[in-house]
């Protein structure tokens, strides 16, 4: 690729200034991306611990867990290798003053769920009253063995562990067992969570199974957050085309006779193409490479508030998607390139 | 030896009412060692006859024989592969890649061809032509008579059988055409080559061994 490399050295400034486009566009995505990633993980990490696949509510519930409440009767005709769940939204207190607002959400120590969890220290205890929280409460300063004081209440829930990637709908879990929330909700359940999906035969009426997948959609916002995330990326990605196809097909209107010459002179008009693809694959390379570090970088110094995940996926398909781009910009160009008829340069 | 043959050939551009006949039965004969004009007014068909010589176009009628084998009836990328081997084009301008230094204008052949920088036979060209001082320049710090000169000596670098140089002097002064087909000459007989000129300049007519005319299509051969 003699032709190829020798040129962009020797315009040095145009193929800079379209790497530059290439990159600021590209670590623009890598946040966007991150942010839609992070605030979906707000959303929906706790859920995702659980790993479960399906879930049942109430029929009139609209997929909303605190919208849903289950009789006894229905709950009692469920197979009961389900976790039951009980769950209360709330703000809670420390008592030197610090404050959160969380979702409770009571389960059996039996249940697979509970079993399933991950503790990063403490240990996993839910009896008397204890709970086992989300790692958000230590990163806020809440301690092992502190009481969490739950607002318009007299209950006192002890620390006792703390759990990874335990949020719902964007607020820290608090596990409890189902006698500790009794108190706040008369220990009604709201959904059973299932680790396989159930035949339709064992729902009984006035019930509906969601899958986990559907379940977390209709998480309150969160369609509504991801479509308008996807709709900017989307945008971001016809942007890029368009951009890079404009800048290559100036490039090369101004190099026709050039090419034309070339081809008289007998250079494979292939050789050309390939020579462009290849242009404009180094540049977008490059472009996104520094849009990925500094996209990293841009991670680690932003406050922990902003909910910024960029994890090797997300590179990986921004990446990817950029160098999709880059070449399917180099294709109107291609077609310049493909048609100039020597003779017509020639010909003047 | 090498030659290069027109066998009646006819070229027409476009159909019906909009018909054109570019070249009307024209029959041609080079052969090594010769420089060999083509003289003719604007608008007469010598670019036409230049490309067709060269595979660029084909002919509506008739042959163009290389070395007594027909080229018309190559594929396209055949024909592309024949200009890099046997055919060099000189051309009135836009024939140095713009971003390459002189050396890397050869250098650049040698990729193409999948040859080893023949270093040796570049100098020897480039001292020829008087260009070694230029080695490392890019093509817009050269004068026109430098450039063409590049040119030919580019085109020379393949070693191909025969050149093609559509108006290579039209960008220069009097002293420095005639410079530059005193070349072009010298290099035809010395190095055996078939050299084809076209041009509408008459004054050049003395330099050539054999020179042809077209006039509204139909080629003659003057005497000298
Ligand atoms: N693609 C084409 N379609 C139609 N007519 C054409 C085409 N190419 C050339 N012609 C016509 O053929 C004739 C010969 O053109 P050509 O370019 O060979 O002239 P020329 O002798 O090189 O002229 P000049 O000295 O001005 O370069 C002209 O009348 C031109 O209009
Ligand atoms: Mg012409």
């Amino acid at each position: 690729m003699f032709l190829a490399i020798k040129e962009m050295l020797h315009e040095k400034l145009r193929y800079s200034l379209i790497v530059v486009l290439i990159f600021l566009v590209s670590y623009l995505l890598i946040i966007l991306t991150g942010l839609a990633t992070g605030l979906a993980n707000l959303n929906k990490a706790a859920i995702n611990e659980w790993d479960a696949s399906s879930i049942v509510l109430n029929s009139d519930s609209e997929g909303r867990l605190q919208q849903s409440f289950l009789s006894q009767d229905e709950v009692a005709s469920l197979p009961n290798n389900g976790t039951r769940i009980s769950q209360y939204s709330t703000l809670v207190k420390s008592e030197n003053g610090l404050k959160e607002n969380a979702q409770l959400v009571a389960l059996d120590s039996k249940s697979f769920i509970f079993k399933k969890l991950k503790i990063t220290s403490g240990s996993k205890n839910i009896r008397n009253n204890a709970g086992v929280v989300s790692d958000k409460f230590k990163s806020d300063g809440f301690k092992i063995g502190d009481y969490l004081l739950v607002a318009n209440s007299s209950l006192r829930i002890k620390i006792t562990g703390f759990t990874p990637r335990a949020t719902l709908s964007a607020l820290p879990v608090v596990y409890i067992s189902p006698d500790t929330i009794q108190s706040l909700n008369k220990g009604v359940t709201n959904a059973v969570v299932f680790k396989n999906t159930l035949n339709n035969s064992k729902i009984p009426k006035g019930t509906n199974q969601l899958s986990i997948g559907s379940f977390i959609n209709k998480l309150p916002g969160y369609s509504a957050q991801q479509l308008t995330f996807n709709f900017m990326i989307g945008f971001l990605y016809i942007i890029i085309l368009i951009v890079i196809s404009i800048f290559l097909y100036i490039l090369t209107v101004q190099k026709l006779p050039n090419l034309g010459v070339l081809k008289a002179q007998g250079v494979s008009t292939q050789y050309l193409v390939l020579s462009t693809l290849f242009q404009s694959f180094i540049m977008s390379v490059i472009g996104v490479i520094i849009a990925i570090i500094l996209g990293e970088i841009t991670a680690i110094t932003l406050p922990s508030e902003v909910p910024i995940v960029i994890d090797k996926s997300n590179i990986i398909v921004t990446g990817i998607g950029i160098i999709i781009m880059s070449l399917l910009g180099a294709l109107i160009p291609i077609r310049q390139i493909a048609k100039v008829d020597p003779y017509k340069i020639i010909g003047g | 030896m090498s030659n290069l043959i027109f066998d009646s050939v006819t070229k027409i551009f476009g159909e019906g009412s909009s018909k054109y006949v570019a070249l009307e039965n024209i029959n041609f004969e080079a052969e090594s060692g010769q420089l060999i004009l083509v003289v003719g007014p604007s608008g007469s068909g010598k670019t036409t006859f230049l490309t067709i010589a060269g595979g660029l176009q084909t002919p509506t009628n008739g042959d163009v024989k290389i070395n007594d084998s027909t080229i018309n009836s190559l594929s396209k990328k055949k024909q592309t592969k024949l200009r890099l081997e046997k055919i060099g084009f000189v051309l009135q301008s836009y024939n140095l890649v713009p971003f390459l230094t002189v050396e890397e204008q050869f250098k650049f052949v040698d990729k193409l061809k999948n040859q080893n920088l023949t270093e040796q036979k570049m100098h020897e060209l480039l001292s020829d032509l008087g260009l070694l001082e230029l080695l490392k320049k890019y093509p817009n710090q050269l004068s026109g008579g430098q450039k063409q000169r590049v040119a030919i000596a580019r085109a020379l670098y393949t070693d191909p059988d025969y050149i093609l140089a559509d108006e290579p002097t039209a960008a220069l002064d009097t002293d420095r055409s005639m410079k530059v087909i005193e070349l072009l000459r010298d290099l035809a007989h010395k190095r055996n080559k078939i050299i084809i000129v076209v041009t509408h300049d008459l004054r050049l007519k003395d330099m050539a061994d054999k020179v042809y005319q077209i006039i509204d299509g139909k080629m003659t051969i003057l005497e000298k």
